[in-house]
């Protein structure tokens, strides 16, 4: 399990509370062909954790500092025909959940938006450095 | 022939002593100066240039050397502030910061490879610690300071026998 996933969906969870948005734990994977959130309209749905390790710093012992890029994408399905009416507050306390994690070198998010039909899938995405100890 | 490789982990290794016994590679009770990103030994000839009327080219004579020993490192807490513990070396014991800040005369060994088995090498004085200026930011994650070993005399050159 990720811990910083783990943090996001707390985080979302509590942000997006008396919205007409709310959060799933479980993965956006395939179910009869179709992803959980275009099955689930109005739910955003977390993904796993990508992780890639670079070396921030080289030193001679080889005590090298370390560097752990993180990022994690989420996805949000909505009728494209009738908006949420609270769509830009989710979309910024969706944004703003990355204050969760803390200790970063750089915490990073964005959005963008795509249309199915007569859907719109909002796809945001965390990105984190840390250092590793 | 053989160019020296520095990728072990355990060569170009700065060890500072109150004397050039502890401070020598592997010496006991000297104290490595860890997580350095680059070491330059300094070992400058002093000149003085000259011009003659029956010349086209300028002469030189030798002055004195100046010796230095320059590098950069990851700010290690214990290695900066000392450790408060070690009764025999007092740089381990003080830190970095302190020594310089007292001016103290310090024995230090840049081993280019390990520089404590036969036929290796290392490079010895002493002098004093300046030049430390820590600095952090965000983007650069830790403390990183450069510090310099403004060099009392001659280095030392040293192949293990």
């Amino acid at each position: 399990m990720s811990v910083i996933r783990d943090n996001l969906i707390t985080q979302l969870t509590t942000n997006l509370s008396g919205s007409n948005a709310s959060v799933s734990s479980e993965l956006p994977f395939t179910s009869g062909g179709e992803t959980l959130y275009d099955k689930n309209m109005k739910t955003l749905y977390v993904d796993e954790e990508q992780i890639s390790q670079d070396t921030l710093y080289a030193v001679l012992d080889r005590n090298n500092i370390e560097i752990n890029s993180s990022s994690v994408t989420a996805y949000l399905q909505v009728d494209a025909k009738n908006q949420l009416s609270d769509i830009n507050s989710i979309v910024s306390n969706v944004l703003s959940a990355k204050s969760v994690i803390t200790n970063t070198i750089t915490s990073e998010s964005d959005y963008s938006s795509d249309y199915d039909l007569d859907a719109i899938v909002y796809t945001f995405e965390f990105r984190f450095d840390k250092t590793v100890t | 022939m053989a160019v020296i490789n520095v990728t072990s982990g355990d060569q170009a290794v700065l060890t500072l002593g109150n004397d050039g016994t502890m401070a020598a590679p592997g010496g006991t009770h000297g104290l490595i100066v860890p997580t350095v990103q680059d070491i330059s030994v300094g070992a400058s000839t002093g000149s003085v240039r000259y011009s003659t009327l029956d010349s086209s080219a300028s002469s030189a004579f030798t002055t004195v050397n100046e010796n230095t020993i320059t590098l950069n490192m990851l700010v290690d807490g214990d290695t900066f502030f000392g450790d408060g513990a070690n009764v025999n070396n007092t740089i381990a014991n003080k830190g970095l910061m302190q020594t310089s800040k007292e001016k103290t005369e310090i024995f230090f060994s840049v081993a280019f490879n390990e520089g404590d088995s036969t036929d290796e090498y290392y490079i010895s004085g002493q002098g004093f610690l300046t030049g430390l200026t820590p600095t952090a930011s965000i983007d650069q994650a830790v403390w990183i300071s450069p510090m310099e070993i403004v060099v009392n005399g001659e280095l030392s050159r040293t192949v293990v026998a």
